[in-house]
């Protein structure tokens, strides 16, 4: 299965990161202007993205400073959109003082067609600029509005 | 960009069936008819291919052309490019807020230990 797979070091510990990862407050700092989250297995991972993006899943795998896995999707009106048919994974993996952020999205639609997907070159390149540390592009997201 | 993310929604949904990713693997390197799609499926009934290739027509995964009776049908790349690049840039920018917030807020906790172990 194809999986998207995101990776950033940052200058802060898994301690400072964590709460980030699961307390609504915090999570809203850096992705949505609502956050409902109940990080243990079976709870529930809401945040409005955007003003009236709701992406929606619920808690997976929950292991404090290392890692929440959760399901996702987004939900439309009249259209609950497979909340529950991708997974994200977010994992931290110290190195001394730093941490490496790794997420990785798996269970895309275009799994079925990754060998053929000429797209992908296009995120595969973009992947190893912002891997190898280069400036990752402008945040494009309907946050903005 | 909210459009974008309607027409990613309108795509996610559309290939959440596995059939409909069956069919737009056929069709994505070759113009098919509706008939040769349906003739890989022993298992499903023609009219429920051609609900999903109707699904996947309204998702604009797939574009339909006409040929006398025919119809034709092919894998419209782009659409499925713009889902990945819509997702890479849905994570790779929340990801670098978390950093710059995480970054921060580590920068405010060495502040308030620092003082400790200097001299005072």
């Amino acid at each position: 299965m194809a999986e998207l797979v995101r990776e950033i070091m940052i200058d802060a510990t898994p301690e400072t990161i964590w709460p980030f990862l699961t307390e609504p407050a915090k999570h809203v700092e850096w992705m949505g202007t609502v956050a409902e989250l109940d990080p243990r297995p079976g709870g529930v991972y809401r945040v409005l993205v955007g003003g009236q993006n709701q992406s929606a899943g619920e808690y997976i795998e929950v292991v404090p400073m290392e890692k929440v896995v959760f399901t996702f999707g987004w939900e439309k009106e009249g259209n609950a959109i497979l909340p529950g048919s991708t997974t994200v994974e977010i994992s931290l993996h110290r190195e001394g003082d730093k941490t490496r952020v790794r997420l990785t999205h798996r269970g895309l639609p275009d799994d079925a067609i990754s060998d053929h997907t000429r797209g992908w070159d296009h995120y595969v390149g973009r992947l190893s600029v912002a891997a190898s540390g280069g400036q990752p592009g402008r945040d494009t997201l309907p946050e903005s509005h | 960009m909210i459009t974008n993310l309607i027409r990613v929604d309108a795509a996610l949904k559309a290939l959440a069936e596995p059939r409909r990713r069956q069919i737009l693997r056929l069709v994505w390197s070759q113009e098919l008819p509706a008939t040769g799609i349906a003739d890989r499926f022993r298992d499903v009934t023609r009219p429920a291919i051609s609900q999903h290739l109707a699904v996947l027509k309204d998702a604009n995964l797939v574009t339909e052309r006409r040929d006398g009776t025919r119809r034709l049908y092919r894998a419209n790349t782009r659409t499925v490019a713009e889902l990945r690049a819509f997702l890479d840039d849905y994570w790779t920018s929340g990801l670098e807020r978390l950093r710059d917030v995480a970054e921060a807020e580590e920068a405010r906790k060495q502040t308030r230990t620092q003082p400790k172990k200097g001299s005072t």
